[in-house]
């Protein structure tokens, strides 16, 4: 029999830990891209790999072994340690997700808290890496970042505080193994579904909600300035935030690993994320950009009333 | 990471690969009458899909790796390039379409061209026609990655 140690050991490097969540975030990068691909007709990364499988990988080490710039301008501490503290903010939720077993790597009773404060605190990491870059781009980019947040932060607070109400647990591990006895909470409460799906497609800054780095008005947005090894480790955290959106959404909605006839609970979860990033995807490939001020009435007059009445539904 | 493959003379390695299969591309209008933007834009488009090889169009210099520039440098133009091409980060290279960022074709002689891409910063592919076919545009594109790791064994 092997050692616990080494087998948590192997657990955090090799399994759920960080090389399967590298390539499961290469691997949503490709999905979405070629999914969207696929809804206007396109065929996408095609010749990197097989079907262009490693297409986000090529752009990762390209961008690594690219020229690194730091305006003259910027306030270089905080411009250089920002693209590490959003890649981190961004890989640690991961670790409290149930992926291949009922409970997490890392549990406690509380960690949905702890995952919501640190989607929070990657929001502020992008707005210091806007205004240290000092760009007036950038500055309007990190500006809407901010706002954005203000709008979609309350409702989809709300809306994954309904799940755990019903299953009287504060940990997501909790809430998944609530889900094994009952029924999985998309059905009980769907309400709740939906405006957590809205609120992290803007988490996410992803299309109908990309005005934080809207390409034709602001150019890139808060990444203007970033360049070489800042971007890849800012592009990989996006797709961690993609793989955590996802999960976010299985774990808390769809019953996480849980099945029936499936030989492995993972295999189970990643049908479920693949979904998940499909509905994610699709959206992005439907809809045109709204305007901020479009975000923050729709986010406060539409989407927290509905969530509070998800709740109140659960209440009673 | 780079190693040098003498027999062939080209760069090769992780890098040199993630290089050739992932170029993004910035585009420049220098004064182009917007016949070669359009065709770039159509190379882009559901049709040809220059996203196949993994070509994506970025907004900003600093994501970008080759800059696309369309049409004969007008004098406004050309502080604006230079700084776009400065802005970008190395390695990079330029591509110029159509026959007025190649030479200034129709606006050859006149006051207020420079006559060409090459007169103000170094063009790596010239691509010619007026302006030249999505088909066109993607065998220049594909010439420059396969010629990338020639070049700078060169240098
Ligand atoms: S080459 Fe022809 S199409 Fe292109 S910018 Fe010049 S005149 Fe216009």
């Amino acid at each position: 029999m092997v050692p616990q140690e080494i087998v948590t050991l192997l657990q955090v490097f090799l399994f759920p830990g960080f090389l399967f969540l590298f390539c499961l975030a290469f691997f949503s990068d490709w999905m979405d891209r070629k999914l969207v691909a696929k809804f206007q007709n396109r065929y996408g990364p095609l010749y990197t790999g097989p079907k262009g499988i490693l297409q986000p990988v090529a752009d990762f080490f390209k961008l690594l072994a690219k020229e690194d710039i730091i305006p003259i301008a910027a306030d270089k501490t905080v411009f250089s340690v920002v693209p590490m503290l959003v890649l981190a903010l961004s890989m640690t939720p991961l670790f409290l997700i149930p992926m291949i077993d009922y409970s997490a790597l890392i549990w406690f009773e509380g960690d949905l808290i702890v995952i919501m404060f640190i989607t929070t605190l990657v929001i502020v990491a992008m707005f210091m890496g806007a205004w240290a870059s000092t760009n007036r781009f950038s500055t309007i980019g990190g500006m809407r970042v901010g706002l954005q947040m203000l709008g979609y932060e309350i409702p989809m607070t709300i809306a994954m505080i309904g799940p755990a109400i019903s299953s009287k647990s504060l940990s997501v591990s909790g809430i998944v193994q609530s889900q094994a006895v009952g029924i999985w909470y998309v059905i009980t409460q769907p309400l709740g579904f939906a405006v957590a799906l809205i609120c992290l497609l803007a988490h996410l800054q992803r299309v109908p909600f990309d005005v934080p780095e809207a390409e034709s008005e602001i150019v890139a947005g808060w990444l203007v300035e970033f360049s070489g090894k800042k971007l890849a480790l800012l592009k990989l955290s996006k797709n961690f935030e993609l793989v955590l959106a996802g999960s976010l959404l299985v774990s808390l909605f769809l019953g996480g690993p849980l099945g029936f006839w499936l030989p492995h609970p993972s295999v189970y979860f990643f049908l479920k994320l693949i979904v998940c990033i499909f509905i994610l995807s699709n959206l992005r490939a439907l809809f045109a950009r709204f305007r901020i001020d479009q975000v923050l009435e729709g986010a406060w007059k539409y989407l927290t009333p509905l969530a509070l009445l998800q709740i109140i539904l659960v209440v009673i | 990471m780079v190693a040098y493959d003498l027999a062939e003379g080209k760069e090769t390695g992780l890098i040199s690969w993630a290089r050739a299969k992932s170029p993004w591309i910035l585009h420049f209008n220098t004064g182009s009458c917007n016949g070669c933007d359009i065709e770039l834009v159509a190379s882009l488009s559901p049709r040809f899909d220059l996203e196949r090889f993994g070509i994506l169009q970025k907004g900003s210099p600093r994501h970008a790796d080759v800059l696309v520039a369309t049409g004969p440098v007008t004098r406004q133009a050309k502080n604006r390039l230079l700084r776009i091409y400065e802005q970008m980060p190395s390695p990079k290279s330029v591509i110029a379409i159509g026959s007025c960022a190649t030479s200034g074709a129709p606006f050859n002689g006149s006051y207020n061209v420079y006559e060409g891409v090459d007169n103000v910063i170094p063009v790596d592919v010239y691509i010619s026609g007026c302006p030249p076919k999505p088909e066109a545009i993607i065998h220049g594109l594909l010439t420059l990655i396969q010629n990338w790791g020639k070049k700078q064994r060169q240098q």
